[in-house]
C-alpha cells in the first residue's frame, strides 16, 4: 500500500511538462480546488468573526454588560485556533500552485510580486494584533485600557480587510484582467495597481465583506448550538442559547443585504465581458442558479423555523403563533417559484419535446418577474418573523402605539403590493424595461425594512415587559436548524466559488493565459457538487476539531481556578 | 454526548448529501475546451459538419444562447417561421451567399444582429481556431440546407485571418440610404418610422437632435459621443462602418439621417 502510494507520488513528480504537473489520485485541479476552497472558508471565518467580536465588545463597554464582553471573548478564542488553520491551508495552496501550475504561478508572481510581499507583511501585523487582542483581554479590561483594547479589535479588522482586498486583487485579475495584458505579463503602460484595481475587484471586495459576516455568524451560531446541546447546567444552556440567537441574527440580517452586492458583481461581469456574463447566467452554468435557489430556500425556511421555535420561550409570543403557518405557506410557494427553471440549455430533442424553448407551464413561473417577486416576498416574510420575535414580550406604552402598528402594517402591505404589482406588470413589457423593475421591488422592500424598524425602535422605548425571555428553554430540535444553516451557508460558499472561477472556463487568466492542462475543461455541476461537498466536510471536520480544542483549553484554564476556589 | 455527536454528524451528512444529490440529478453540462480538430484541405463536407456539431455543442459555447430563443435566434429549430438556419441563411442579406453570411456572422456578429436581440456575441475567431469556425459554418448549413463549405475554404480563411479586412463581405454598391441601413443591420438596434428595437437612438427626428457632423462621427466612431439614455449600450455598435461603407455611401447615410426631422 505504502509502496503504491510512493509510486504514485514519484510518477506525479516525474511528469515532464514544465507548465503542469500531476497530483496523485485527485489530480492537480482537484488538489488546488480543495486547498483553495478550504483556505477560503477558514479565511471567511477569521475575517467575519472579528467584525462582530468588535461590535459585541463595544456593546458590552457602552451598556456595561459583561455578558457581551464574555461573548466577544468567546468569539475571539475561536478565532485564535481558526487562524492557524487559515494560514496552513494558505501555505498548502501556494505550495500546490507553485509545484503543479508553475507557469501560471510565474505569470502571477510577475504581475503581483510586490503586492505578495505587502500581503505577507500585513499578515504578520494581523497575526500579532490578534494575539494582542486575545491575550490582552483580561489585562486591559477596564477604563481607558479597555478602549485601547477595543482599538486593537478595530485594527485587527483593518488588517484583515486589507489582506483580503490584496488577495481579491489576484483572483479578480484572473477573471477580468485589464486590457493589454499578455501571457508575458503587464505591458509597460500598466502597473500592478492597474491589475489589482480591475473591473470586478471592488464588487468582490464588498460581496466578500458581507458574505464573511454572514458566514462567521452562521458558524458561531452552530458552535453555540453544539455547546447548547452539550451544556450541563441551565446557566450554560442559557448562555449558548443566547449566543446562537445572536450569531444567527447577524448571519440572517447581513445575508439579506448580500444579493444586492451580488447584483452589482454580476452587472460588472456583464459590463466587462458579455460572453462571460452569459456563460454565468445562461450558459452551461444556468442550472447552478436553480441549485442556489434550492439552498437559499432552505436557508429562509431554517432561519424562520428557528425564530418561530424561539418564540416559544418568549412570554407573549403565543399571540403571533396562528400566523406562522401562513408565513410558512408563503415561504414554500416563494421557494418553489424561485427554484423553477426557465431558459435552460436544451438539446434539439428536448426543445421538440417541450414544444418550444420553454416549458409550457413552468416557463411562466421561471421568468425573472416571478423570481424577483418570490424572493422579495420571502425577504419580507422573514423580516416579519424577526419583527414578531422582537416584539413578542413587549407591550408598548407610547400613546401612538396603535397608530404606529397600523402604519407598520400599511408599510408591509404597500411594499407587498409594489413587489407583486411590478412582478405582474413585468410580464407585459420588454425585457429591458422589466430589468429596471427589480430596482423598484428591492427599493420597496428596503424602504419597508428601514421604515418599520425605525418605528419599532421608537415604539419600544419605555415598553412594558410581558415577561423575561427564558433563555435556555429551547427544544433541542431548534439547534439542529442552526447546523442546517451553517452547513448550507458553507455549501453555498463553495457553490458560488465554483461559479466565480468556473466562468473563466479554460482560461487561467481570461483570454490572456490559457489553461492547457489535462483538466482544463470546466466540470459539470454534478462533479463540482462532489468537490464542494468534500471541501465542506473537510472544513467542518477541522472546525469541529478546532472547537474541541477550544473546549479543551477552556477546561484546562478552568481547573486552576476551581482549585484556588477550593 | 455520543448520541448528540452522532445526531449532529447525521444532520450534517444528510444536508450535504441532499445538495449533492440535487446537483447531480439535474442535466450535467461540461464546458469543454476547444479541441484540436485538424481539418486539412482534403476534408469532406460531412466531416466538417460533424466536427462543427462537436464545436457547436461543446467548446464553441453556441448553445448557451442559440436554442433558448431569448438571447439569440434559434438556429437548429425554427425562428420566426423561417425554418432552421441552413434553410434561411441565404435570404438574410441580399446578394450574400449562405456560406458568406454564416462566416461573416461568426466573425463580425455585430454587423448582423437579428431584430429583437442584443449584440452580445463575440468574434468567434477569438474563441476558436479558424478551421473550427468553418466547421461550425458547415454544421449550420447542414441544418436545413446544403453544405457548400469545402476544405479549400480553410486555407483561404487562414489567409483572411491574417488580414481580416480582406475577408469582409463584398461592399454593396447601393446608394439607397434605406437599403444601406438595412444592409448594415442598423435597423437591428435603431427605430425608424416608429418601428424597431430602441437599443440605439431613434432615427426618427434625428436631424432635430444632432447635426450631420455628430451623426458622421457616431457612425465611424460610435463610442465617441454616447447619446443620453443609451450609456448602458455603449460599446455595442460595431466600429467597422468606416471600412464597410464607401465615402459616398457614408455621406448619403449621414445626409439621410440629418434630414429626418
Amino acid at each position: 500500500m505504502m509502496l503504491d502510494l510512493l509510486g504514485l507520488v514519484q510518477s506525479a513528480a516525474d511528469t515532464a511538462s514544465s507548465a503542469y504537473r500531476s497530483f496523485p489520485g485527485i489530480g492537480a485541479r482537484g488538489a488546488v480546488w480543495i486547498a483553495a476552497q478550504v483556505h477560503l472558508m477558514f479565511a471567511a471565518f477569521v475575517l467575519g468573526v472579528p467584525m462582530f467580536a468588535v461590535i459585541t465588545e463595544l456593546i458590552g463597554i457602552v451598556a456595561k454588560d459583561s455578558k457581551y464582553d464574555k461573548l466577544s471573548k468567546e468569539f475571539t478564542r475561536l478565532l485564535v485556533f481558526a487562524y492557524s488553520a487559515t494560514a496552513l491551508w494558505g501555505a498548502v495552496l501556494v505550495f500546490l500552485l507553485t509545484t503543479l501550475y508553475p507557469q501560471f504561478w510565474t505569470h502571477m508572481t510577475g504581475v503581483f510580486g510586490v503586492s505578495m510581499w505587502i500581503y505577507v507583511g500585513m499578515f504578520f501585523l494581523e497575526s500579532f494584533t490578534l494575539y494582542l487582542y486575545y491575550y490582552g483581554w483580561d489585562r486591559w479590561n477596564a477604563g481607558r485600557a479597555k478602549w485601547g483594547h477595543w482599538g486593537l479589535g478595530l485594527l485587527l479588522n483593518a488588517w484583515g480587510t486589507a489582506v483580503m482586498f490584496i488577495a481579491n486583487g489576484w483572483l479578480t485579475y484572473m477573471m477580468s484582467p485589464p486590457e493589454g495584458v499578455t501571457p508575458l505579463g503587464l505591458p509597460p503602460a500598466l502597473t500592478t495597481w492597474n491589475a489589482i484595481a480591475n473591473a470586478t475587484w471592488m464588487p468582490i471586495n464588498i460581496h466578500r465583506l458581507i458574505a464573511n459576516a454572514v458566514f462567521g455568524g452562521s458558524i458561531v451560531a452552530a458552535y453555540a448550538g453544539y455547546r447548547f446541546l452539550a451544556a450541563r447546567t441551565d446557566e450554560e444552556r442559557a448562555h449558548y442559547d443566547w449566543m446562537g440567537y445572536v450569531g444567527n441574527f447577524i448571519a440572517i440580517s447581513t445575508f439579506i443585504v448580500l444579493p444586492f452586492a451580488g447584483y452589482w458583481l454580476g452587472r460588472e461581469i456583464y459590463e466587462y465581458n458579455q460572453q462571460m456574463g452569459v456563460t454565468m447566467m445562461g450558459g452551461f452554468m444556468s442550472w447552478l442558479w436553480i441549485v442556489q435557489a434550492v439552498l437559499i430556500g432552505v436557508l429562509f425556511l431554517a432561519a424562520n423555523y428557528y425564530l418561530w421555535i424561539g418564540m416559544q420561550r418568549i412570554p407573549g409570543a403565543e399571540r403571533f403563533a396562528p400566523y406562522t403557518k401562513w408565513m410558512l405557506v408563503v415561504l414554500v410557494i416563494g421557494w418553489l417559484v424561485w427554484s423553477t427553471p426557465h431558459t435552460m440549455i436544451a438539446s434539439r430533442e428536448e426543445l421538440t419535446a417541450m414544444g418550444g424553448s420553454h416549458h409550457p407551464l413552468l416557463g411562466v413561473l421561471g421568468v425573472m418577474s416571478a423570481k424577483n417577486t418570490a424572493v422579495n416576498i420571502m425577504i419580507l416574510t422573514t423580516f416579519l418573523s424577526f419583527l414578531m420575535y422582537r416584539r413578542a414580550n413587549k407591550r408598548p406604552t407610547v400613546p401612538w402605539a396603535g397608530i404606529g402598528t397600523v402604519v407598520q402594517a400599511v408599510m408591509f402591505a404597500l411594499s407587498a403590493v409594489v413587489v407583486l404589482g411590478f412582478g405582474v406588470y413585468g410580464y407585459f413589457v420588454e425585457a429591458i424595461v422589466r430589468i429596471g423593475f427589480s430596482v423598484y421591488q428591492v427599493g420597496a422592500v428596503l424602504a419597508c425594512i428601514f421604515g418599520v424598524t425605525i418605528i419599532d425602535i421608537a415604539m419600544g422605548r419605555g415598553a412594558e415587559s410581558r415577561g423575561e425571555i427564558r433563555w435556555g428553554q429551547m427544544p433541542e430540535r431548534s439547534q439542529y436548524a442552526l447546523f442546517v444553516l451553517a452547513v448550507t451557508f458553507t455549501w453555498l460558499m463553495g457553490l458560488m466559488g465554483f461559479a466565480r472561477s468556473g466562468i473563466r472556463q479554460h482560461w487561467h487568466v481570461w483570454e490572456v493565459l490559457r489553461d492547457n492542462s489535462p483538466q482544463a475543461a470546466t466540470p459539470a455541476l454534478g462533479f463540482a457538487a462532489t468537490m464542494i461537498s468534500a471541501c465542506v466536510l473537510i472544513f467542518l471536520g477541522l472546525v469541529a476539531f478546532i472547537f474541541w480544542l477550544g473546549g479543551l483549553a477552556e477546561r484546562t484554564m478552568a481547573k486552576p481556578d476551581a482549585a484556588g476556589g477550593a | 454526548m455520543l448520541a448528540t455527536n452522532l445526531k449532529v454528524l447525521a444532520v450534517t451528512l444528510l444536508v450535504v448529501a441532499l445538495y449533492t444529490l440535487v446537483a447531480r440529478s439535474i442535466p450535467q453540462l461540461e464546458s469543454a475546451v476547444p479541441e484540436d480538430i485538424a481539418l486539412g484541405a482534403g476534408v469532406t463536407p460531412q466531416q466538417l459538419a460533424d466536427a462543427g456539431e462537436r464545436v457547436y455543442t461543446g467548446a464553441g459555447g453556441c448553445v448557451a444562447c442559440h436554442g433558448l430563443g431569448q438571447r439569440a435566434p434559434n438556429l437548429l429549430t425554427d425562428h420566426a417561421g423561417e425554418g432552421a438556419i441552413g434553410a434561411r441563411c441565404a435570404d438574410r442579406v441580399a446578394g450574400q451567399t449562405c456560406k458568406a453570411y454564416l462566416y461573416a456572422s461568426l466573425t463580425e456578429p455585430g454587423a448582423f444582429v437579428v431584430d429583437g436581440f442584443d449584440n452580445i456575441m463575440p468574434d468567434m475567431r477569438r474563441q476558436l481556431p479558424i478551421d473550427q469556425v468553418w466547421a461550425v459554418v458547415a454544421y449550420l448549413q447542414s441544418q436545413g440546407g446544403e453544405i457548400t463549405v469545402t476544405g479549400s475554404d480553410i486555407p483561404e480563411a487562414e489567409a483572411a485571418a491574417a488580414a481580416p479586412a480582406a475577408a469582409a463581405p463584398a461592399r454593396s454598391a447601393t446608394s439607397d440610404p434605406r437599403q444601406l441601413l438595412t444592409e448594415n443591420a442598423c435597423l437591428g438596434c435603431h427605430v425608424i418610422d416608429g418601428a424597431g428595437p430602441p437599443i440605439g437612438p431613434s432615427f426618427d427626428g434625428m436631424g432635430t437632435r444632432i447635426g450631420a457632423d455628430r451623426i458622421r462621427r457616431g457612425i465611424i466612431d460610435p463610442d465617441a459621443d454616447v447619446a443620453d439614455g443609451f450609456g448602458q449600450f455603449a460599446g455595442m455598435m460595431p466600429k467597422t462602418f468606416g471600412d464597410q461603407l464607401s465615402a459616398a455611401q457614408l455621406e448619403i447615410m449621414v445626409q439621410f439621417l440629418a434630414g429626418r426631422r
